[in-house]
């Protein structure tokens, strides 16, 4: 008799607890449908990231894609203040911008791999702030992959006066100095100095037009690794005592792929030491070269990117070079390896 | 028809209400995430449902230690009572199967009627029994019975042991009771009405104390079941509360017993003749046995037992007649299944040839003023196996019912118990410690008989005893106290000299009992009679 009791009580016990299982299914089902579908579909990318400006912040934005780049124009008024510096409500409408952005090109189903904001002053268009940033970055950011510092480091910020404006200005001097015809300048503005970019310094807004390139993966690595050799000697003060940065930049140069080449990139380093010292003083140019191979292993390591043979960097102040392999890359560990172990040095 | 569904929906709202709520918060709960998930966007939608199987994890193991800390630190503060409530169908005990208590069935019978159909006492402007009390010694059948009622009469069924109630905590025992009786009083509006079974009622029905030194919770959760009786009379529900206890009806709190809480007290006793050989009958139908076993002859020998012992000693022999490689059960099966019963597992010592024979010899002596004198006890069995403490048993069992002892069979029970006493100082011409026990019980009647039944010669009557017990004091003169006492060593001398005399003449006999036991250890009943038919004896009868 005990026995049937138990047994009918566990009949209910199962229905019990298969209806509790069929509730948190359907509840799993349901909130599975309801995670299924872009916020943003593809077709309608750009007039989201408008939509999303004018709605939320008031802002009237241009949009334009090229590849797997998107660019975005923000005309902004009191842009920069009398010191050149970013003004709070130019600011705070910029990280607006790039929040509406980075909100769209999260949720939707097109496939973009980088965006890039171009703000700049109406009164003062020449100037322009360029920010350009990996998509993958902004998602592993935001999904704690990796740190606030970090990310801000994998961003690319620029301030510039717009190459095309200084294009139009100085070939505007030759035009009116040769007397050519205003019907005749445009053509050839068009047709010879208002062409497509090729570099990402070439990246702009002038004159209602975009100026905008796919970007790719490895001048943006490049150009990133320029740019955290800037910020290393802001932060630095004992780099930034022995040497004044003058100049640094980043490219990257495709391989010959039938000969099994990868492509490399190259580093060149304008550094003038501040002192007679310093100048002839090997601990600080392997000061130098030490700080551009770290960031070098950060970018590379960060990315997990294999595909290059080699990184070259350079200092022009003294002539000296060095490449760092990939393998040698590979194996460095900072603080423990010494530069002499990975970097093999051209002259000194 | 829709009224009584109406009705049904309720009480199954009230009954499960939790459950309910619970179940509709998390409805909305789920919905309410998928509205959320919906205004979210895809992104940071994907992501929160990539989280989700990790949360989900983590919040059950949380729940689980929760549990587990909770189970352990506060188990025994816990005011959820266990699942107490059994459906009547599942009972499963039919009136039918309760047998032998054929008084009590009667009684309770009443009550089943008056449960079914309480219209007919309330058209008569009767009031409805609200409580039954079961009384009676342990494994009568009082939990069988409450059982069969509740099957008999349809009804759900809540059966709480009465221990179940008390806790540590004051109050916690008080709150059980309100639960159990809430429950009851939802089911009763479903299904017309509802048994509580309580047993062991004596756990919170005992005469309260008022003590500052503990008690309360005992006594609070006692005037909570007050409480709830009265409040079920209040609102007239068909609540009946069965109460089950084998303390003496004095010991518990009178009121609990006063008329309107346990209106109805039913006297489960011990079966009689009659109903033992119904009951050995019922458990020896669902076994093999031999069919010659004579289930009479069982039930004049199991006097005094309840049915739950009948019930053990139909198992014990299926176990016996298992392990002797039999299929049936035969009489040694249920004899050794008597024994074991009464008197413990044999337990072979090594004696010396000597000791033996002067426990074969004490055995042999009891045996014959046993049977020789007793005007109410058989013998059942004599052994020289040791049991427990004892070298040696004579097993004995009374013919009938008796509720008295008469002076007769006492001074018979002395010279039964000194005819070890008797028997080793003839054969051996001394004695020895072996006779402790039996001068304890011999002291022990004789004293009774003359302290406190008024049974001596000298015409002193009274119970002496009741002034020397130890809360009263002693206020016997010391010359009343030497007089009875003297009375008392008279009764054990004349009985001596009795069972001296009787053990003289039947020496023989003695002698016979004696040596058959040496050789076999053990003698039944019928090879015991069988020596003294040799010897032209018959069994005294009263």
């Amino acid at each position: 008799m005990k026995s049937e009791v138990r047994s009918q009580r566990s009949e209910v016990r199962k229905r019990n607890l298969s209806s509790v299982f069929c509730l948190l299914a359907s509840a799993l089902v349901a909130l599975s449908i309801a995670g299924c579908g872009p916020t943003f579909p593809k077709g309608e990318f750009k007039e989201s990231i408008i939509r999303l400006c004018k709605k939320e912040y008031k802002l009237d934005v241009k949009v334009k894609t090229v590849g797997k780049t998107v660019a975005i124009y923000v005309p902004l008024t009191n842009l920069l203040d009398f010191t050149f510096a970013l003004t709070p409500d130019a600011g705070e409408k910029l990280n607006q911008v790039i929040l509406s952005v980075t909100r769209v090109v999260l949720s939707t189903d097109a496939k973009y791999d980088f965006y890039c904001v171009i703000a700049h002053d109406v009164k003062i268009p020449e100037i322009q702030i360029i920010i350009i940033k990996s998509v993958e970055d902004v998602r592993r950011f935001l999904l704690g992959d990796i740190s606030r510092g970090e990310y801000g480091k994998r961003m690319l910020i620029d301030m510039r006066i717009a190459p095309q404006a200084q294009k139009e200005r100085a070939i505007r001097d030759v035009f009116d100095r040769m007397k050519i015809d205003a019907k005749w300048q445009e053509g050839v503005m068009q047709d010879f100095f208002m062409s497509e970019p090729t570099t990402l310094g070439d990246i702009g807004y002038w004159a209602g037009k975009f100026y905008i390139k796919d970007v790719k993966l490895t001048e943006f690595l490049a150009d990133e690794i320029a740019s955290r050799i800037k910020l290393s000697f802001r932060d630095d003060k004992v780099l930034a005592d022995s040497l004044a940065l003058k100049a640094v930049k980043g490219l990257y140069f495709p391989g010959d792929t039938s000969n099994g080449g990868s492509g490399y990139f190259k580093v060149d380093i304008t550094a003038e030491p501040r002192t007679a010292e310093a100048l002839s003083s090997k601990e600080v140019s392997d000061g130098l070269f030490s700080y551009a191979l770290k960031v070098s292993y950060d970018v590379m390591h960060g990315y997990h990117f294999k595909d290059f043979d080699y990184v070259e960097i350079k200092s022009l102040a003294d002539g000296r070079s060095s490449k760092v392999m990939k393998e040698d890359l590979d194996n460095y560990k900072p603080k423990k390896t010494k530069i002499e172990d990975v970097m093999v040095f051209d002259s000194f | 028809m829709l009224p009584q569904r109406f009705k049904l929906w309720k009480m199954h709202f009230k009954l499960y209400r939790t459950r309910i709520l619970i179940g509709l918060a998390i409805i909305l709960l789920i919905a309410a995430s998928v509205w959320g998930m919906m205004s979210l966007e895809s992104f940071y939608r994907n992501q929160t449902l990539a989280m989700m199987p990790l949360q989900l994890i983590m919040v059950a193991l949380n729940a689980l230690i929760f549990v587990y800390m909770y189970m352990n630190l506060f188990r025994t503060g816990g005011t959820a009572s266990k699942n107490i409530r059994m459906k009547s169908n599942l009972v499963n005990v039919k009136w039918d199967d309760v047998i032998g208590l054929d008084a009590a069935k009667t009684e309770a019978w009443e009550v089943v009627q008056l449960i079914k159909d309480r219209a007919k006492v309330k058209n008569i402007g009767g009031k409805i029994i609200k409580g039954l009390l079961m009384l009676g010694p342990p494994g009568c059948g009082k939990t069988y019975l409450a059982k069969a009622i509740a099957t008999e009469s349809g009804m759900p069924f809540l059966s709480m042991a009465a221990s179940e109630f008390v806790e540590m905590f004051v109050g916690v025992g008080a709150s059980r009771v309100r639960q159990l009786f809430k429950k009851a009083r939802e089911l009763a509006a479903g299904y017309g009405g509802c048994i509580v079974f309580i047993d062991e009622l004596d756990a919170i029905g005992r005469n309260r104390t008022f003590s500052q030194f503990g008690g309360q919770e005992t006594n609070s959760t006692q005037n909570q079941l007050l409480v709830q009786i009265d409040g079920l009379q209040e609102k007239e529900e068909n609540v009946i509360v069965i109460g089950a206890t084998n303390a003496p009806e004095e010991s518990l709190d009178p009121a609990l017993l006063r008329p309107g809480r346990f209106d109805r007290k039913i006297f489960i006793d011990r079966p009689n003749l009659e109903e033992r050989e119904k009951i050995f009958a019922f458990y020896f139908s669902k076994v093999k046995y031999e069919k010659s076993l004579d289930i009479k002859r069982l039930a004049r020998k199991s006097v005094y037992k309840t049915p739950a012992d009948i019930e053990n000693i139909v198992k014990e022999s299926a176990l016996i007649a298992a392990r002797d490689d039999k299929d049936v059960i035969d009489f040694k099966h249920v004899s050794e299944a008597i024994e074991r019963i009464d008197m413990g597992l044999k337990h072979r010592r090594s004696l010396v040839p000597k000791e033996k024979e002067q426990t074969a010899w004490h055995e042999a002596g009891h045996v014959v003023v046993l049977y020789l004198l007793h005007p109410t006890d058989d013998v059942f069995k004599a052994s020289i196996i040791g049991r427990r403490e004892a070298l040696g048993v004579v097993h004995r069992n009374p013919r009938e019912e008796l509720f008295t002892r008469s002076k007769e069979a006492l001074l018979a029970d002395i010279k039964t118990s000194l005819a070890g006493y008797v028997t080793e100082k003839i054969k051996f011409g001394t004695t020895s410690t072996g006779v402790e026990s039996d001068f304890n019980n011999a002291m022990a009647t004789a004293h009774n008989m003359v302290w406190r039944w008024g049974m001596s010669g000298i015409g002193m009557i009274g119970n002496y005893s009741f002034y020397e017990a130890p809360n009263h004091g002693s206020d016997l003169a010391e010359s009343t106290k030497e007089k009875l006492n003297k009375e008392t060593q008279e009764i054990l001398q004349s009985c001596l000299k009795d069972v001296e005399d009787l053990l003289k003449k039947e020496w023989k006999i003695a002698e016979h009992i004696a040596n058959e036991l040496l050789a076999k250890e053990e003698l039944e009943y019928d090879e015991i009679d069988a020596i003294f038919k040799d010897y032209g004896k018959s069994q005294t009868k009263s």
